[in-house]
């Protein structure tokens, strides 16, 4: 582990997996935040869109913010979720940029993967594609995307300035990053931060 | 780590209050926990 990490990316990475594979699953279970279209009325998204959608695109959403609040996407651009879950901001992007635009929903967790795709499949999305991989090693090449787009991934990932750098080389010169993440207001202590299991609590 | 990163102007939206009624309310409030969109451009 890297000296400079303050837990080990590997068994961070099994924590998240264990915590979003449950999401994936058993969306209506009970966690520590909110999930579906409950969280999505919360953050504001455009209840014409997601009224919509099938539940299978919302049921397990679990993001923290709306990426497209401070600005939408615009017709035919390139598109990355860095950690697309179960694909619904994927899905949003693609009413946004319409069948011209291309969509890339990176995760790592197969059961996510799979139900996004279904999903897509049964929206009839032809221009949303999920791959699997992880945010420090993005299964995209330099500077494809003209927007990344991220929901309450990043604060998950131990090594975050290899993530950054990631989100860097896939976007295109002047492209841009607009996503959503939890930040604390308070000092959390040093103990906490190097404790694994309150990073997914 | 955006800056260090490269990227330039960048904005952060109001505090989205994500936690709130979740079990986990709680513990965000302990550390004053709340949700933010960041918005920000690669050099051109």
């Amino acid at each position: 582990m890297s000296k400079e990490l303050a837990v080990d990316p590997v068994v961070l990475r099994e924590e998240v997996k264990s915590k979003y594979r449950d999401v994936a699953i058993n969306p209506s279970g009970e966690y520590h935040f909110h999930t579906g279209r409950p969280l999505v009325r919360r953050l504001g998204y455009d209840s014409a869109i997601v009224d919509s959608m099938p539940d299978a695109a919302v049921e397990s959403f679990a993001g923290v913010a709306n990426p497209f609040s401070l600005r939408s996407l615009e017709q035919g651009e390139r598109v990355v979720d860095a950690g697309s879950g179960g694909g619904f901001d994927c899905f949003i992007a693609a009413h946004q940029i319409g069948p011209q635009g291309q969509v890339v929903g990176v995760d790592m967790l197969p059961e996510m993967l799979e139900k996004a795709r279904k999903t897509a499949e049964s929206m009839g999305l032809k221009n949303v594609e999920f791959r699997e991989g992880l945010l420090e090693e993005i299964p995209v090449e330099d500077g494809w995307a003209d927007v990344v787009i991220s929901n309450g991934v990043i604060n998950l990932c131990a090594d975050k300035k290899g993530v950054f750098s990631e989100l860097w080389r896939v976007l295109r010169p002047a492209g841009r990053l607009q996503f959503g993440d939890i930040a604390n207001g308070k000092p959390v202590p040093e103990s906490a931060i190097r404790n694994i299991d309150l990073w997914t609590a | 780590m955006l800056v260090k990163t490269g990227f330039v102007e960048i904005q952060i939206s109001k505090p989205y209050d994500t936690f709130g009624e979740a079990r986990g309310e709680k513990k965000a409030r302990l550390f004053d926990v709340y949700g933010y969109i960041f918005l920000a451009h690669k050099l051109g």
